[in-house]
């Protein structure tokens, strides 16, 4: 029950603030031109195209790109709106309020984490809905535009959950963006020494989120990569989880 | 809910505070229909004590029961039984003021009719009314008080934990707001009410005590026709205390 009233504090709090707004209508304008870009080089490529066997179609040359480039938009927008979440809240003296309600610091954590979860999933459906507009003119692979949005949907829950952590750990919500970025640009980019050195580094290629990711923009769900976004989720709220009980042991 | 006289009993309370004792060995009893003063000099643990029987904090030792049951094991019962003001009013800024009640209000378990019946009875004690759609950004310093204390009786407690609630406000609101806290008392509820100042003590409590050091150094009714008294004995705590630190 308490839960629930969290996340709806929560996701008021987000709709009345303007960082949402302007941070969704800024993207989704930006995803919107690329759309039109992507389109036109689609519509443009129709006839070298046709002369290929197996040529790309609709969904790996405009649907999938489009997803992908959102996630790059979310290492940006989910830290940015994932900062005030604990940090403000601490800073301003409720996060005390919401402990003094006797409201277990799991139901705080995942009470924000859902509302968050709300508004970027929100986020994805406007994204996912400009390639469905067109899905009835153009040969749309349904089986692999659900993988990317599935993707996609498991990109922006993980990122908000260490978005979660890094606003329970930092003392100023900018200090928190920060870290959050930080981080998901490490876990981005993990492997890419290795990659560049030639090797082919196991441990690191397991722990890059790119690794996970493609595979599913590719069409390819496999339980290993949806166990590597569960886990980073599960990590990242139990130690948000963690660091707000500490917060009420120390004072 | 039990009905024994004893609303709250504080047993060998201690915390640590930046690695220094900020409450020690504190036991205290409060009954129902009682209003008791905490008194302190700064830094003396008042506010320590109070974010500890609101549940904000977690003592390093002792124990904390509230209407005959364990807090400390049963924090849930702060969100029916307990409301609590602190020094500094937590607020969301861009929330309205109606919506810091239904907040408060849906967070202590009241939904539908109850939560609207609620919201309406405590902006119209606070007459915060006219203030409903306002955000709290942009509310004084007085007015914030008041929708902090609104929070806090929202869900009408049987213990009310105020923390210096009379800053800001000016002295009709002052008056205001000892009324309620004895409309509170008289109704079979209970407040402690945390304040530097002993006129606040003498017009509205029953029992004061004196924190100093985080140790409770008195305990005891409140001298009704004797300010004087209190001062002293005030002063007489507070001065043991500097002459040992200077010694």
């Amino acid at each position: 029950m308490n839960l629930f009233a969290v996340t709806r504090l929560e996701l008021r709090r987000l709709l009345v603030r303007p960082l949402g707004w302007v941070l969704a209508a800024l993207t989704l304008a930006w995803l919107g031109w690329n759309f039109t870009l992507l389109l036109g080089n689609f519509l443009g490529a129709q006839v070298k195209l046709a002369a290929q066997p197996d040529a790309p179609g609709f969904t790996d040359l405009v649907a999938v790109p489009l997803l992908a480039q959102q996630g790059f938009l979310a290492f940006l927008v989910v830290p940015l709106l994932a900062m005030s979440t604990l940090a403000g809240e601490r800073r301003g003296g409720t996060l005390g309020l919401l402990a003094s309600l006797g409201l277990p610091p799991s139901r705080i954590v995942l009470g924000k984490y859902l509302a968050l979860l709300a508004w970027l999933l929100l986020w994805l459906a406007l994204a996912v809905a400009m390639p469905l507009a067109l899905a009835h003119a153009a040969s749309f692979d349904w089986g692999k535009f659900a993988a990317a949005t599935l993707g996609m949907a498991l990109l922006l829950a993980a990122l908000a959950a260490l978005g979660v952590a890094c606003s329970a750990f930092a003392t100023h919500p900018a200090l928190a963006a920060a870290l959050a970025l930080v981080l998901t640009l490490a876990l981005w980019g993990v492997n890419l020494g290795a990659q560049m050195a030639g090797l082919n580094g196991g441990a690191l290629n397991w722990l890059a989120m790119g690794s996970h990711l493609q595979p599913l923009l590719r069409g390819l769900v496999s339980s290993a990569d949806l166990v590597w976004f569960a886990l980073l989720i599960v990590v990242a709220l139990a130690l948000a989880v963690r660091r707000l009980a500490a917060d009420r042991e120390r004072g | 809910m039990s009905t024994s006289p004893i609303l709250l009993r504080l047993d060998r309370v201690s915390r640590q505070r930046a690695g220094r004792p900020a409450v020690s060995g504190l036991s205290l009893a409060l009954g129902r229909g009682e209003v008791l003063g905490l008194l302190g000099v700064n830094g003396a643990g008042k506010s320590t004590t109070l974010a500890m029987v609101a549940g904000a904090l977690r003592p390093d030792s002792g124990t904390i029961a509230l209407d005959g049951e364990d807090f400390l094991e049963h924090p849930e019962l702060a969100a029916t039984r307990l409301g609590w003001l602190p020094e500094q009013t937590p607020l969301w800024p861009e929330l309205t003021v109606a919506e810091h009640l239904q907040a408060h209000g849906r967070l202590r378990g009241l939904a539908g009719a109850a939560l609207r019946d609620a919201v309406a009875a405590t902006l119209a004690r606070l007459e915060l009314e006219p203030l409903r759609r306002r955000l709290a950004g942009v509310l004084s310093q007085g007015q914030r008080q008041r929708l902090g204390l609104a929070c806090a009786l929202l869900h009408r407690p049987t213990l009310l934990v105020l923390d210096e609630p009379a800053n800001a406000l000016d002295p009709v609101q002052a008056a205001a707001l000892r009324r309620l806290i004895r409309e509170q008392a008289a109704a079979g509820g209970a407040v402690i009410l945390s304040t530097h100042l002993l006129a606040e003590v003498t017009a509205v409590c029953d029992r004061v005590a004196i924190l100093h050091e985080g140790v409770l150094r008195h305990d005891g009714p409140v001298p009704k026709d004797d300010h004087a008294a209190l001062e002293r004995r005030f002063f007489e705590i507070a001065m043991q205390g500097s002459g040992a630190r200077a010694a």
